[in-house]
């Protein structure tokens, strides 16, 4: 797996949104995103990133402490040393306190028109 | 001045310097009081009998931090995806061990089923796998829906570009050509999906599983469409670096020995997550 140098979520709340602070979860360590832009209130969006500089071996969006969490549209920018910086977008899920949702793909496999 | 300098000298008294950290102290009435409190006591008697430790309540404790589950969610981009067009488009993807390439179309090739073609001889009244096998360096075919699959003799030969071109030269022609890609007596024949549910359910039960127990694994069928086989493995299968073997040499046989209309069967198991797989 390639050094994550940095990665960034921009989500879309659907119905359910939440008030408590956004965090991601990092090889096991649970951190909140920096530069925030917008909310994760229900019908708003959120954006936060954080620079990793290092190695991920799980990287995940945690549902709240209380209450659930609606995420309609999910998209996550990483830039991995030496790979194009590449985006991911997952569909609807629904967030809770007995969960957190995968935000790792590995960089896409190369295809060519043939 | 100088009557603020007298006063000053009188509050500190005739040292003239006080203690500031003294000061502090004495500014904090409670906390002096206290220790006063307090310090008689051990010296009237020595020796106190310890007061018993009660636990703290419930609510004061620390909540016990909950295992959470790693879920998934669905993946709505793809790279591979075809744009609609009016002409007929092919892109390739070769796999990251470089053993196979996948080859996607923006046209029906064989909807709602798949078919494996295990050499030549099985291309025979297919016109799209009779022009694929005509590369002598194709080992398999494998056809789902709006994709095929391609295996090659060469399993060190990880340069797909210029034998993928060819591919998509004699496929493009092969389809423009029009008519079915596949025989039609494929699908005539085919059984329903209920038996070969229960078919499926059976060689797992009966061979696939009894052979993967001595590993601690388990393999569970977790859905049919047409006669496509969804798999996931379990126990020690997950995560293990000898699950892709697993599934290729010894899922795959059995299931098609045993039940020869199976086409496509895929691993849907997250071998990264979980509480405990074999490596993560």
């Amino acid at each position: 797996m390639p050094k994550l140098t940095r990665f960034k979520v921009t989500i879309d709340t659907g119905d359910v949104g939440t008030d408590e602070p956004v965090c991601f979860n990092i090889n096991s360590h649970k951190v909140p995103f920096e530069d925030l832009k917008g909310s994760a209130q229900a019908g708003q969006t959120f954006e936060g990133g954080f620079e990793v500089n290092s190695f991920a071996h799980s990287l995940t969006l945690v549902g709240p402490e209380t209450g659930q969490w609606n995420i309609k549209k999910l998209k996550v920018d990483l830039d991995l040393e030496g790979v194009e910086p590449y985006s991911v977008t997952f569909g609807e899920v629904t967030l809770d306190e007995t969960n957190e949702v995968n935000i790792w793909r590995d960089p896409p496999v190369p295809t060519f028109d043939v | 001045m100088a009557s603020i300098l007298d006063k000053l000298k009188n509050m500190f008294g005739p040292g003239g310097e006080t203690d500031p950290s003294a000061q502090t102290v004495a500014d904090k009435p409670v906390v002096a009081d206290s220790r006063q409190e307090i310090a008689p006591t051990f010296e009237s008697n020595p020796e106190p009998t310890p007061a018993p430790v009660s636990p703290p309540p419930m609510e004061e404790l620390a909540p016990t931090p909950m295992m959470r589950t790693v879920i998934q969610a669905p993946l709505v981009s793809d790279a591979a995806e075809l744009p609609e067009s009016d002409e007929i488009l092919i892109r390739a993807q070769p796999s990251p061990t470089g053993d196979q390439c996948v080859f996607r179309i923006n046209r029906p090739l064989f909807p709602g089923h798949s078919w494996f073609f295990k050499d030549f001889e099985s291309a025979e009244g297919s016109p799209l796998a009779e022009v694929i096998f005509t590369h002598d360096e194709v080992e398999t075919l494998l056809v789902h829906e709006q994709s095929f699959t391609i295996t090659r003799y060469d399993k060190n030969n990880f340069e797909w570009e210029k034998f993928a071109k060819e591919i998509g030269i004699t496929v493009r022609e092969t389809l423009q050509e029009g008519g079915p890609a596949l025989k039609e007596s494929i699908i005539r024949d085919m059984p329903g999906e209920e038996q070969i549910r229960t078919d499926i359910q059976k060689v797992i039960d009966l061979e696939v599983n009894p052979g993967v127990a001595g590993h601690g694994g388990q393999i569970t069928l977790t859905g049919i469409q047409g006669n496509t086989v969804n798999i996931q493995m379990g126990g020690g299968c997950q995560g293990c670096s000898s699950a892709d073997l697993t599934l290729k040499i010894g899922i795959h046989n059995a299931f098609r020995k045993a039940v020869p209309f199976v086409g496509a069967i895929y691993d849907e198991t997250d071998h990264a997550s979980g509480l405990n797989p074999y490596f993560s």
